[in-house]
């Protein structure tokens, strides 16, 4: 099966092993954002996705959730 | 050449060292430059006639005992002329020849490299092959700079032999570093070829390879990033009429209810002081140059690659400006003369009153530093002033290099910090001021030291202050930073790999294979499927424990503890099963690296977004109908952008990187033979075409 994101092979959630290294980022990223901003999943993931300092795989990644509701 | 009696050969590694030491030992005022074939030598007179003959570095390299480039594992190899190894150096033919004849009318040899690995390696190979076995009766010229007292002696004291543990050393480790590169790079190659038909070179190394490992773990640390905030709580503080910015008691908080809650109780309120430290420190002096810390220290300065300060610096020595520049060691010893060359350097007027307050001191004590070099001293200026005009990169790192000298003699700066905590509504602040009370080494080294003077009025303990704003700053984690030329050299050298002659040609070689791309490194797609494929199928080539292991123990052989047969048989048992695996995987290898390749050439087009749709990709593109070059956007084949803009036929045109200052398109560079490369703003509508 390839990655969600690329023509890579995916290992993990649908994802290729990068992609899935920046999955687990973005999830875990999350406790950080509530506790600091008290903002929901969809908010966060909107930001994230602007933010200049994210990461290429992990703005990806989000992009991606943003279309799946928030599901991998 | 005409005959003339019995003389001394003296074979050095390079043109311009050949002309300083026969200049340096010609005591009759008749030296002579000769020629055979193009190649130059120099004929002088001392207590017999004496021919100084250069190389061009390494005349003779490792090479496979069988012809063909298109098989491997290649296991038995030979030392050879180069041009029967390589391409395009034929002229090392007519270089050999020559020195041959010069050798058959000599009767004493004198290896006069530079005195280093690579030094050694050159004069040992040139003695042997090209001299008629001459290594066992030549004898050794050891000096650390091109002056001319300093050749004088090394001649008066010859080392008896050849330092054959370095040319041990050194053999390994070219053998060594052929029989991986060779190996991995023709089973990368090939593979890549056989399976798309279009050649590619694609090479790794025993350094290379854990370099790029280096690389590949930063670049997916970045590209996975996920920033956090946080926030920054800053107070205006006025103290005697002026406004000074003091810092929240924690420098990051998380959580934006904490830091409005900070902010509101702050607001309007006064502060009083309640803490004042003062403490004097004393900033110790640098440690004299190695050629890393060099590197660092002109990439931080002026962003000059570690290959380019390295080559400033090889210039430099070569018009014996400075001490031989490969050196490890961060000791100055003090047969160099400090006195003669401060009394030098003083005939520039620039450093004559840094010079004179130096010899004023009487007794001049250098901070040294740990790391020490058999062979040569730390990077030292030689005294001698410029007799040519220097470029200004070459000024730059004259001056930088005469400066630390200056510093390292120089006494400790002393520097007060004061640190004033402010309670305001039960918050506490902290204004920190820095003050340099005594300059010491820091006025010789001026130009290039960046240590911020905050200076603060006098402020009591129970001192009320006005807090005129409470500045709250929204801010994110940072991904960790890309690293460039001069933190990767560092990197390398903390893992112990590659040596201080090889890191920054293997930094330019992972440029030049077009793994990496840009100042700031960024891995290209090629780069990491080349990566993946050597961890996947062989990690331990990838391996910095192995790379160094194999590191120390080439460095054992210098010193007589190991033997250059036992490495080279335990280099080539791992190298075995390795070499075997990626021919068993060779299909599926090659189809991965094609695609990555063409992919790499694809992005090499591409010069930035398109920013007349918006969308697409502006790519240097070539016409079908015409075979001519163009700007185009890679939306036009979907039929929603037509921009297209007319470029250069001539040269060469790559993506410059850089946006054009005037109107933000991106540029290309173009580079034409003989001609210096410019960048250019395809745009036709640019303000700068008016």
């Amino acid at each position: 099966m390839r990655c969600k994101l690329c023509s890579r092979d995916a290992v993990k959630n649908g994802f290729c092993d990068l992609h899935s290294m920046a999955y687990d980022n973005v999830v875990r990223g999350y406790e950080a954002w509530k506790k600091a901003l008290e903002i929901s999943w969809k908010d966060y993931l909107r930001e994230i996705v602007k933010n200049p300092l994210t990461g290429m795989w992990a703005k990806e990644v989000a992009e991606h959730l943003m279309k799946n509701r928030g599901e991998a | 050449m005409a005959p003339m009696e019995k003389f001394t050969l003296i074979i050095t590694e390079k043109p311009d060292a050949a002309q300083r030491i026969a200049a340096a030992l010609d005591i009759n005022g008749n030296l002579k430059k000769m020629e055979d074939g193009g190649v130059p030598y120099y004929v002088a007179h001392r207590d017999k006639p004496i021919v100084v003959v250069p190389a061009l570095g390494h005349l003779y390299t490792v090479a496979e005992e069988k012809h063909g480039r298109s098989y491997y594992p290649v296991f038995s190899f030979k030392w050879a002329p180069r041009y029967v190894a390589e391409k395009g150096v034929k002229h090392i033919r007519s270089w050999l020849e020559t020195i041959s004849k010069l050798a058959k009318g000599a009767d004493m040899y004198i290896d006069a490299c530079d005195y280093d690995i690579e030094g050694s390696v050159i004069g040992y190979t040139i003695l042997k092959y090209a001299c008629g076995n001459k290594e066992n009766v030549a004898k050794r010229m050891k000096y650390s700079t091109l002056t001319k007292e300093e050749l004088k002696k090394a001649y008066d004291e010859l080392l008896p032999t050849l330092d054959f543990g370095l040319i041990e050393a050194g053999k390994t480790r070219h053998e060594v570093d052929w029989l991986y590169g060779v190996n991995l790079s023709r089973a990368l190659t090939i593979a890549a070829k056989d399976w798309s038909g279009r050649y590619a070179t694609i090479s790794t190394g025993r350094v290379q390879g854990p370099t790029l490992s280096f690389l590949v773990a930063r670049e997916k640390a970045i590209r996975s990033f996920v920033p956090t905030p946080y926030w920054e709580v800053k107070a205006q503080i006025e103290i005697d009429g002026r406004v000074f910015e003091a810092k929240y008691e924690k420098e990051i908080i998380k959580t934006r209810r904490e830091a409005d809650g900070v902010v509101a109780a702050c607001k309007g309120e006064y502060g009083i002081v309640e803490d004042v430290e003062v403490n004097e420190f004393k900033q110790m002096p640098p440690t004299p140059f190695d050629i890393g810390a060099l590197q660092s220290e002109a990439y931080s300065l002026f962003g000059y690659t570690p290959r380019r300060t390295l080559d400033i610096a090889q210039r430099l020595y070569l018009d014996a400006l400075i001490s031989y520049p490969r050196t490890s060691s961060q000791k100055l010893p003090q047969s160099i003369n400090y006195n003669e060359i401060l009394e030098g350097l003083s005939g520039v007027s620039e450093y004559r009153a840094l010079v004179r307050e130096l010899l004023a001191k009487g007794e001049l004590k250098p901070n040294e530093g740990k790391k020490e070099d058999p062979a040569h001293p730390a990077i030292y200026p030689t005294g001698k002033l410029p007799e040519r005009p220097l470029n200004d990169s070459e000024m730059r790192i004259w001056d930088l290099i005469v400066r630390r000298f200056m510093a390292v003699f120089g006494e400790a700066a002393i520097r007060r910090s004061v640190k004033v905590k402010i309670k305001v509504n039960g918050h506490a602040f902290f204004l920190r001021g820095r003050q340099t009370l005594k300059e010491g080494w820091l006025r010789f080294y001026a130009p290039y030291m960046r240590s911020e003077e905050i200076l603060l009025p006098q402020i009591n303990m129970g001192q009320k202050v006005r807090v005129d704003r409470i500045i709250l700053e929204d801010k994110f984690t940072k991904p960790p930073p890309r690293y460039n030329p001069g933190s990767l050299l560092k990197e390398m050298e903390k893992a112990g790999i590659g040596t201080k002659a090889t890191r920054a040609d293997i930094i330019q070689t992972l440029y030049d294979r077009k793994y990496l791309r840009g100042e700031r490194m960024v891995v290209t797609d090629l780069g990491f499927k080349v990566f993946e494929i050597l961890q996947k199928y062989c990690p331990t080539i990838i391996s910095v424990d192995l790379t160094r292991n194999l590191e120390e123990r080439m460095d054992r052989i210098q010193l007589h503890m190991e033997s250059r047969e036992s490495v080279i048989l335990d280099a080539i048992e791992i190298l075995k099963p390795v070499v075997e695996e990626l021919k068993k995987r060779e299909t599926i290898i090659g189809e991965q690296l094609s695609h990555a390749v063409k992919k790499s050439r694809l992005e090499e087009r591409i010069v930035g977004s398109c920013p007349v749709c918006g969308k697409g990709s502006l790519m240097i593109l070539y016409s079908k109908r015409t075979g001519k070059r163009f700007i185009g956007c890679t939306e036009f084949f979907k039929g929603s952008c037509k921009a297209s803009f007319p470029l250069p036929q001539k040269g060469n045109v790559i993506p410059s990187e850089k946006a054009c200052p005037e109107c933000g398109w991106p540029m290309v560079q173009v580079k034409i033979k003989g001609k210096r490369p410019w960048t250019l703003c395809f745009n036709t509508d640019c303000p700068s075409k008016e």
